[in-house]
């Protein structure tokens, strides 16, 4: 009896394999966005909501000045003394001081952790740019209700 | 070289034997010029290639067209961005859907906009939910008739396309 010498290995053929990532590598390079976009979500400051409608809970509005500096008010808090009422945060090289509004939202939270609403008053000229950044402050400081006023 | 290595042991003999050398000159008469590659390798880099596109793939990303002019605020803490109406502010023109308006028309659309989604979702609430698309730059003072159209037309939540740092 002969024993023919027969190999058992055998190879996949992996060029389809290599077709099929080939295309999916294309496709997905093509459709893929780099860019992340997301949203601010914010509420109508005034006139969103029936006044009755509308909860009595401590809120803070932020007025930003052409200049970049910022007043935050405090409202509808007993916990908040006097001398935290009313705040100024100082515009720094005619830029908004963040870091110094950051501050403030801190001492503000610790005093009143119920504190949850923000409220934003720009003037005419202020950036859109500037908003968001205090927005973008407002909800890091742990606020999860903003607003936003016409003028 | 091969041929005593460790593959050699193996019980299948390895992809590389018997295929990828280039005989020796003179060894025989026909000569074997052709060399395979070691498709394995390159296997592993374009799967590893899919999985990374396949992570990163957005499905949100067609929401908005961004201009080249356009620039958008950045925003660290950002939510994700949902389909709802986009208004558009591109070289101090206003867009709803795409349509342009100005600042006495555009009440109009928004409310015409509320129209067509309470036709179409009678038994549903209006969410009155827009997306304001704007570049960064723009000052308050464009993006206030906007705020106060939407107001009037019954749009509460106001959504700013940002892009996430």
């Amino acid at each position: 009896m002969k024993h023919s010498k027969k190999h058992l290995d055998f190879e996949v053929n992996l060029i389809p394999f290599i077709d099929l990532l080939s295309v999916s590598i294309c496709f997905l390079l093509i459709t893929a966005v780099w860019l992340n976009v997301g949203s601010m979500n914010v509420k109508q400051a005034v006139g969103g909501q029936a006044q009755e409608d509308t909860k009595k809970s401590p809120l803070v509005w932020i007025r930003m000045s052409a200049q970049g500096d910022l007043d935050l008010e405090v409202q509808q808090s007993s916990l908040v003394p006097a001398s935290l009422r009313k705040l100024r945060v100082a515009q720094q090289d005619k830029k908004v001081n963040y870091d110094g509004l950051e501050k403030a939202l801190s001492s503000l939270k610790q005093v009143e952790p119920s504190l949850n609403t923000g409220l934003i008053q720009p003037t005419a000229s202020t950036s859109y740019e500037d908003i968001i950044d205090v927005m973008d402050k407002l909800k890091k400081s742990g606020m999860t209700d903003l607003g936003v006023s016409p003028l | 070289m091969i041929s005593d290595g460790i593959l050699k042991a193996s019980v299948l003999t390895g992809t590389l034997e018997g295929h990828s050398i280039i005989t020796p000159r003179g060894a025989k008469l026909k000569r074997q010029i052709a060399a395979d590659l070691l498709l394995t390798a390159l296997i592993d880099a374009f799967s590893i290639l899919v999985i990374f596109l396949l992570m990163n793939f957005s499905s949100t990303g067609e929401i908005l067209m961004i201009g080249k002019n356009q620039e958008l605020p950045k925003a660290h803490l950002a939510d994700v961005l949902e389909r709802n109406p986009v208004i558009k502010i591109d070289e101090n023109k206003i867009y709803v859907e795409d349509k342009l308006v100005d600042a006495n028309t555009i009440t109009a659309e928004l409310l015409d906009l509320r129209k067509k989604y309470q036709e179409l979702h009678p038994k549903e609430e209006f969410p009155g939910i827009a997306t304001i698309q704007a570049d960064r730059r723009v000052k308050y003072e464009f993006l206030n008739q906007i705020i106060l159209a939407m107001n009037q037309a019954g749009y509460s939540d106001i959504k700013f396309a940002v892009v996430v740092k």
